[in-house]
């Protein structure tokens, strides 16, 4: 073996056997607990500093707000034109739209167009009619025979 | 390793338990690195404190690179340095410099250190505080050379030379204690 092997193996086969004392031990756990303690403290802190503190996540919350503020009040007070077919729409059947008290209310409500609108919406569901039909044809639909 | 690892992914996660483990698992090895270094029990243990108590600091944001070993010996290795640099101001060399103590609570165990610590000691001792310091990281903490002069921040080519100037230097003292 070489003198340098040598001395390396002498040197690697007298590492010191120290051990830490009791003193020590609580000491250094005391002291890194209590620096463990204080970064998580700080952590907490720093999530939150960060939303204030960055541009994105202010205009993220002010973005948020605004669309908010505004659904509210989309959904407390509607446009009128949403009113009026809200209101009317209250009838969910062709046979309900057609009752005389619905189209009072659509009279009340939204004059002679809300009641056209309702007319045209209840024939829509009711399918389409053929473009003529002869008086006979109606007279058979209407009484059956 | 693995085992490492996980302690290391609890630590970040807040745990005490996970710190302790870390702890004793290289409580011992880093207190024998900064007695070699420093040659001094008591200034050796301030620095393997200084040492977990700065780790603890970083819980939630380490991040381990290679070995939690070779990152731990760096550490007490740099904070070895620093403490060596305020002795030399305060004129205590290291021929000066207060034979190694041991505060273990067991008489026993103590005469065992004092004569181990002695022993391997003495001769590292003798050599300059930067080759001592290569030498010592890799025989002693397994470090390669490359991996040393990344935490040291310098070259390859100085660790190889102060590793081998510092053998040279041991190898020197041995042939001349042989001789008397």
């Amino acid at each position: 073996m070489k003198p340098a092997k040598n001395i390396e193996e002498f040197v690697r086969l007298e590492k010191p056997n120290v051990k830490t004392g009791c003193e020590m031990d609580e000491r250094t756990l005391d002291a890194s607990f209590a620096a463990m303690d204080k970064t998580i403290r700080a952590g907490k802190r720093n999530a939150a500093g960060i939303i204030l503190r960055s541009r994105a996540a202010k205009l993220a919350a002010a973005a948020v707000i605004i669309v908010g503020i505004g659904l509210l009040m989309v959904y407390r007070n509607p446009p009128e034109h949403q009113q009026t077919s809200k209101i009317v729409s209250v009838a969910k059947s062709p046979a309900e739209m057609l009752t005389a008290m619905s189209l009072n209310l659509a009279w009340r409500r939204g004059g002679i167009e809300a009641i056209d609108n309702q007319s045209e919406k209840a024939f829509e569901m009711l399918g389409s009619q053929p473009a003529k039909a002869s008086i006979q044809e109606l007279l058979v639909e209407l009484n059956g025979v | 390793m693995i085992d490492e690892k996980i302690l290391v992914w609890r630590f970040n996660r807040g745990s005490k338990d996970a710190f302790q483990m870390l702890y004793e698992k290289y409580k011992d090895d880093l207190l024998g690195l900064a007695i070699t270094l420093l040659r001094d029990r008591s200034f050796a243990e301030d620095v393997v404190h200084d040492v977990f108590v700065s780790f603890a600091g970083t819980t939630g944001s380490f991040q381990l690179s290679g070995t939690l070993k070779g990152y731990l010996s760096t550490c007490v290795a740099n904070g070895a340095r620093d403490r060596n640099r305020l002795r030399s101001r305060r004129d205590v060399g290291l021929d000066a410099a207060e034979a190694v103590q041991c505060d273990s609570d067991d008489p026993v165990e103590h005469a065992i250190d004092s004569e181990q610590s002695d022993k391997s000691m003495q001769l590292l001792g003798r050599v300059a505080y930067e080759q001592r310091e290569v030498i010592v990281l890799h025989l002693h903490q397994g470090m390669r050379f490359k991996e040393i002069a990344e935490a040291l921040g310098i070259s390859i080519n100085t660790v190889q030379s102060r590793y081998r100037y510092g053998l040279e230097k041991l190898r020197s003292i041995m042939n001349s204690m042989v001789t008397k």
